[in-house]
């Protein structure tokens, strides 16, 4: 017990500084939802990369740049004090209605991932209506083989599905679902 | 008589615009090597490797394809013909990257967790040795002279030269930060991809010297040479950079699939191959015309991490 104990606190004293390390295999998410809206309206809502309160995870979003590369925003989880994500955006393209970021810092505690970076994009869909993609790609928490449960491989698959998917049933319960 | 043979051989090369080869990708999501033909850019077979495969290095003289499963310690060499499974050995530590020194029947895997450069008989696959890098390293590459080893040690930050016939250490070359991939020019200067620098950085291996940088898309992963240029996956950047390998000027920037990765070129130099991450493809280019010739469909996940084309 009293091992494990020290093993977990060794764990997190050292995991913070293998924020850019990472493990073997970087594993990739995709998630997608069609909604009863125009392309354009999805887009009004999510679109601004300074603000993610479409998000119902999202308590607040801070940041610097707008929506011009290397614009930087700090996400507060849940509520006032809440922890925080630390993100920049590298693409941002209004036209195609997507844009990309990377998680510049992040506790594992709080999203079991490394070397995060994800895409979100807002298309038509063939008979009206707008289709929202939301794609991850990311290594485990953990940078080396054999890693603990809580920072392995499907535990970073499952943290980030998590994530898209209570987006984009927030989505859909405000535009409601594509027929 | 002679003639007409000729012709016709020609006609067939000329409707065969590639020399024929086979390009081999591995497929790190869905444990499995891409075994596509050159000819038609028609995948001809998907051979299970388990344990997440990720690097690689062709060996043609041995008639084999040597591929690193990191998740499993696996090494495992592959019949170039058909993908048989002719060997395997189980490392230690985190095996990650591989280079083969076909004239000296050895092959080269990086260690992440060991730090370090593990030598096997390419034979027997036994560990004859081993060659303190710095931290983490990567990429490996042998000259084409055949006269040095160099790795790519990630987490050191620098680039490790060994002499490739005695394994004595040379040079210890900074680099930018995080260099993941290394190759050679082809009149043997070296090059590291610095992933979190945005650059490349170009070095003398015989004296240690920095010789120059280039200046990449986002999170450059993987670099090859194809005549007079050089060709850069970013990673970030769903292109690549293309430079002068002399002047080390950046010519133009590549629009390819999405989370390119691996990069090696058709053995007459006149195609590049890009293992495109997230797409699920390897994309064609025209060394030439930089024009996009096509895309092939792989396995979930292709990284080909190494020299992927043998003729």
């Amino acid at each position: 017990m009293r091992l494990i104990r020290f093993l977990s606190i060794m764990l997190l004293a050292v995991l913070p500084t293998l924020a850019l390390a990472h493990g073997p295999t970087r594993q990739k998410v995709t998630l997608g939802t069609d909604l009863a809206a125009a392309p354009a309206e999805v887009w009004a809502a999510i679109g601004d990369f300074q603000d993610m309160g479409w998000h119902p995870a999202i308590f607040a979003t801070t940041g610097a740049g707008g929506n011009t590369v290397d614009a930087t925003r700090v996400l507060t989880l849940g509520a006032e004090g809440g922890p925080v994500i630390n993100e920049i955006l590298y693409k941002y393209d209004a036209a195609k209605m997507s844009y990309s970021y990377r998680i510049t810092e992040v506790d594992v505690a709080v999203l079991p991932v490394t070397n995060y970076s994800s895409t979100i994009t807002v298309t038509a869909r063939d008979g009206g209506g707008a289709h929202v993609e939301w794609r991850g790609a990311f290594y485990r928490g953990f940078p080396n083989n054999d890693p603990p449960e809580a920072l392995n491989d499907d535990a970073a698959i499952a943290a980030v599905s998590g994530v898209y998917q209570a987006g984009l049933d927030a989505l859909t319960a405000r535009f409601g679902a594509g027929q | 008589m002679r003639a007409p043979i000729l012709a016709a051989a020609l006609a067939i090369g000329l409707a065969a615009p590639a020399a024929a080869e086979t390009i081999y990708v591995t497929n790190q999501g869905s444990s499995d090597l891409s075994i596509i033909d050159g000819d038609s850019l028609i995948e001809a077979a998907r051979v299970p490797v388990p344990g997440n495969p990720a690097g690689l290095a062709v060996a043609p003289a041995l008639g084999a394809v040597f591929v690193v499963s990191p998740e499993t310690r696996v090494l495992r060499r592959l019949a170039l013909n058909g993908g048989a499974i002719t060997g395997e050995a189980v490392l230690d530590g985190l095996p990650m990257g591989v280079a083969v020194d076909a004239a000296r029947g050895r092959i080269l895997v990086t260690d992440w967790a060991g730090g370090r450069i593990l030598v096997l008989d390419a034979a027997t696959l036994a560990v004859t040795g081993s060659l303190a890098t710095g931290a983490v390293p990567a990429g490996v590459a042998l000259s084409p002279d055949g006269r040095f080893v160099v790795s790519a040690d990630r987490d050191a930050d620098q680039l490790s030269v060994f002499d490739a016939e005695t394994f004595a250490p040379l040079h210890r070359i900074p680099t930018g930060h995080h260099p993941w991939a290394v190759a050679f020019a082809p009149d043997g200067r070296v090059l590291s991809a610095d992933v979190l620098a945005d650059s490349l950085t170009v070095a003398d291996p015989a004296t240690g010297r920095i010789l120059g940088h280039v200046a990449t898309g986002a999170r450059p992963y993987g670099i090859a040479f194809a005549g007079t240029r050089g060709f850069v996956t970013n990673q970030y950047g769903d292109s690549v950079t293309v430079f002068d390998a002399a002047t080390l000027r950046v010519e133009a920037t590549v629009p390819v699939g999405e989370y390119p990765e691996g990069i090696d070129v058709s053995s007459d130099g006149r195609r590049v191959y890009v293992a495109n991450w997230m797409s699920n493809t390897l994309g064609v280019i025209d060394a030439q015309s930089l024009e996009p010739l096509g895309e092939v469909a792989t396995g979930d996940g292709p990284r080909a991490f190494g020299r992927f084309v043998a003729p």
